[in-house]
């Protein structure tokens, strides 16, 4: 019957399309481990202005803490989530070069359970300059100190 | 009475032929590429000081739901004088940590044991001594530490097993080690220090299958005063002994994630 | 020779080798010698990186056909790329290039770029892959076909995690297998080789691995580990070749990580065989070869080839992966709370 034959046909193109996508031996993953969506929202994006608490210099992601205070005066203490350390170190950066005080600006999305958590898609101070960056010597935070 | 030169002779021969202990004199180990005494091989420690540094009693475990399994049992300790001197306030904090242990200590969540607990965990650890440095593989979570035999370098952040900076003092191994984050615990009884914690190590063989391993341990803002551990650790003799993997965190998530799961 | 084990198609090792900046095609000749350690054998010390190789396709695109190296032009056009990719990179701007050109959307840019390692010097690579000639995984058997198909699927119909099982074997920070940590990635590329008469230890930045290689003479490799005993990281012989340290690993476990960069990818079985070459191929590099058998999983075996370089300044610092993973209980709270959310949705008007 000609029902039969089609869906047997489809069938089997299913078949050789979960073939070929099962030949894609290797996939390729973002960040390494697992991808944003999972974690944040991207339809929900903040930015935040806060004065650092502490930075964790962890894998396999950085945190930066950050208090975060609203309109009314009410002081959150936010959680950014950045890439891992392990890169900025061997390019000299040290966890000196983001200290308890310091102000900056956050650019990412919220956590999808709603909480004081985001990631740090742009982390700059307040005149826009990115933070972690580089080498030291050409302003990377934490230059003042070390030389 | 003149001595003949021959009894001087015969006399270092049955020296020789004395075993070590009996001649009075140090051990003298064998030499590794280096030209440093060899410390290689696979270790392990024999005694209950990952339960508590401090000499105890058998006791209960945190879960009677393993029964004798999880228990406890007696052990003298291995802490120089006794007691771990505590600040008054840190001392609180050790009580809380040991309420909280079956949650709460690192190694429950099998995170990497810190020093100087890696080196008396109840699972086998190997020393390689290279031209590089010398290394340190535990078995327990995949830990590890490369020995800095150099130049000592400084911490560049806070890490679970320290930065290592080691050197020579004759034929012991001296290991001097900073960068801590403060998250390690010295074992189950909720022992522990902060990210101020500074360990120094030393390791001398004292026979073929003998290392005698001690940790001076310091940190101002825990203890009113330097103290230290020491204890022997034994080599693995099997014929076929080598290191195997201890993976644990998959054993730990149920723990850990257990609440985030869906029902 | 071990039994069983099928050379790499001995042409493309050389043009690759030839192709490759610090290369030098045949070992000894000429003003290099190989180094040798204190106590004779060849010296693989040292720590190494795959950076260099990143960005270079794990399987051939199909336009190259079976040229395992680019032409000037081509290479003339990756090195700009890669150029391309450095500069923004320490500059912090997102790049233009790579990967971050062919992907849109907010997935693919969580943090700023300068999170990432760039290659240093430009492979004239094709892919990773170098047999069979064509650069492609051979074909998978009937079962690791359907096993993938229905993993693939099943994980199409859970549209969320439900608990860490259905995270990667890497997200759970367990491990990354050996071909996972030996493959070229964003960062954590650091393979760390010391020795010592007798033992050569590889040791990877991701995720803290310490693999410790006991040397036998050629003809005489000592057992393996009985079958029943099985660890992630397999269980090593290693023995010389002339210069080449080959490394043969069983006793893996199967079924739990993949053969592709960071694990990921079709997932190898227990019967799982590697065969790895290290060959110093200059004072700045080492041949990398690995040789995959696995029937039951591939219909043939296949094998990659890269060099893992030295990159001045590259230190290996500590990976403590699971210690720091507020990754997994995030993610897992956001899919519980999405659930709620869809839960809740019905009844509010």
């Amino acid at each position: 019957m000609a029902s039969t034959r089609r869906s047997k046909m489809r069938a089997r193109n299913k078949l050789a399309i979960l073939a070929g996508v099962a030949l894609l031996a290797a996939a390729t993953s973002v960040w390494a481990h697992h991808s944003f969506s999972a974690e944040f929202d991207g339809n929900k994006p903040v930015k935040l202005r806060g004065t650092v608490t502490k930075m964790e210099w962890i894998n396999p992601h950085a945190w930066i803490h950050i208090d975060v205070k609203d309109e009314s005066g009410k002081v959150t203490n936010w959680m950014v989530e950045c890439g891992a350390p392990n890169v900025l170190f061997r390019r000299g950066i040290t966890k000196n070069a983001v200290a308890a005080g310091m102000e900056i600006v956050v650019d990412g999305y919220r956590a999808k359970d709603g909480s004081a958590r985001a990631n740090g898609k742009d982390v700059t101070f307040p005149g826009g300059k990115t933070l972690f960056l580089g080498t030291p010597g050409v302003g990377a935070p934490g230059d003042a100190q070390e030389k | 009475m003149q001595i003949r030169p021959i009894a001087f002779k015969i006399g270092a021969v049955l020296l020789a032929c004395m075993p070590s202990s009996l001649r009075g004199q140090a051990y003298h180990a064998p030499r590794a590429a280096g030209g440093h005494a060899d410390l290689s091989g696979i270790w392990e420690a024999l005694n209950t000081a990952n339960w508590d540094l401090e000499d105890h009693s058998a006791e209960a475990g945190p879960m009677w739901q393993t029964g004798a399994i999880g228990s406890e049992p007696a052990g003298q300790g291995v802490v120089e004088g006794g007691a771990i001197p505590y600040l008054p306030a840190a001392l609180e904090v050790r009580k809380t940590n040991f309420a909280n242990r079956r949650t709460n200590d690192p190694e429950a969540k099998c995170y990497m044991p810190g020093i100087p607990r890696a080196n008396y965990m109840p699972y086998p650890f190997q020393i390689v001594q290279s031209p590089r440095g010398i290394l340190f593989a535990y078995e327990y979570a995949s830990a590890n530490r490369l020995v800095n035999m150099g130049k000592p370098v400084e911490p560049v952040s806070d890490t679970w097993m320290g930065t290592n900076n080691g050197y020579w003092e004759g034929d012991t191994l001296v290991v001097d080690v900073t960068g801590f984050n403060g998250l390690a615990w010295f074992d189950r009884a909720g022992d522990f220090a902060s990210d101020k914690l500074h360990v120094v190590e030393r390791f001398t063989r004292t026979d073929r299958d003998h290392l005698q391993y001690e940790a001076t341990i310091e940190d101002p803002s825990v203890f009113s005063r330097p103290w230290k551990i020491s204890m022997p650790l034994y080599r693995r003799v099997e014929k076929n002994a080598q290191l195997l993997e201890f993976k644990c965190v998959e054993f730990a998530e149920e723990l850990l994630y257990g609440q985030y799961k869906k029902k | 020779m071990l039994p069983g084990y099928k050379g790499v198609c001995i042409a493309a090792l050389c043009a690759i080798a030839a192709g490759m900046a610090f290369a030098q095609a045949k070992a000894p000749r000429g003003n290099w010698t190989p180094p040798k350690t204190a106590w004779g054998d060849p010296d693989l010390q040292g720590v190494w990186t795959s950076d260099d190789s990143f960005g270079v396709p794990y399987e051939r695109p199909r336009r190259y056909g079976n040229r395992t190296l680019l032409t000037d032009e081509e290479y003339a056009e990756r090195a700009k790329e890669n150029e391309l990719l450095a500069s923004s990179i320490q500059a912090g701007v997102t790049p233009k290039a790579g990967y971050w050109l062919q992907h849109e959307g907010v997935d693919y840019q969580p943090y700023n770029s300068n999170w990432s390692e760039f290659a240093r010097q430009t492979s004239r690579q094709t892919s990773l892959i170098v047999d069979p000639e064509d650069g492609h995984f051979p074909p998978l058997t009937q079962q690791a076909m359907m096993q993938r198909a229905a993993a693939i699927y099943a994980s199409r119909l859970r549209l969320r995690p439900e608990s860490w099982e259905d995270l990667s074997i890497y997200a759970r920070c367990i491990t990354r297998g050996v071909l996972g940590s030996m493959l070229p990635v964003m960062y954590g590329n650091g393979t760390d080789i010391l020795q010592s008469p007798g033992l050569v230890v590889i040791r990877y930045e991701m995720i803290h691995e310490t693999r410790i290689v006991p040397i036998d003479p050629p003809n005489n490799p000592h057992p393996h580990l009985p079958a029943s005993l099985r660890t992630y990281m397999g269980d090593p012989r290693g023995h010389w070749e002339g210069n080449t340290l080959v490394v043969e690993t069983t006793n893996f476990i199967g079924g739990r990580a993949g053969i592709g960069p960071n694990g990921d990818g079709v997932k190898y079985s227990e019967d799982m065989r590697l065969v790895e070459r290290f060959t110093r191929t200059s004072d700045r590099s080492i041949q990398y070869e690995v040789t995959v058998f696995d029937p039951k999983t591939f219909t043939a075996s296949w094998a990659v080839v890269f060099p893992i370089t030295e990159e001045p300044g590259y230190q290996i610092f500590e990976y403590a992966c699971h210690e720091g993973n507020y990754a997994m209980s995030n993610i897992l709270s956001g899919a519980r709370a999405e659930e709620a959310q869809e839960k809740a949705q019905p009844a509010v008007k």
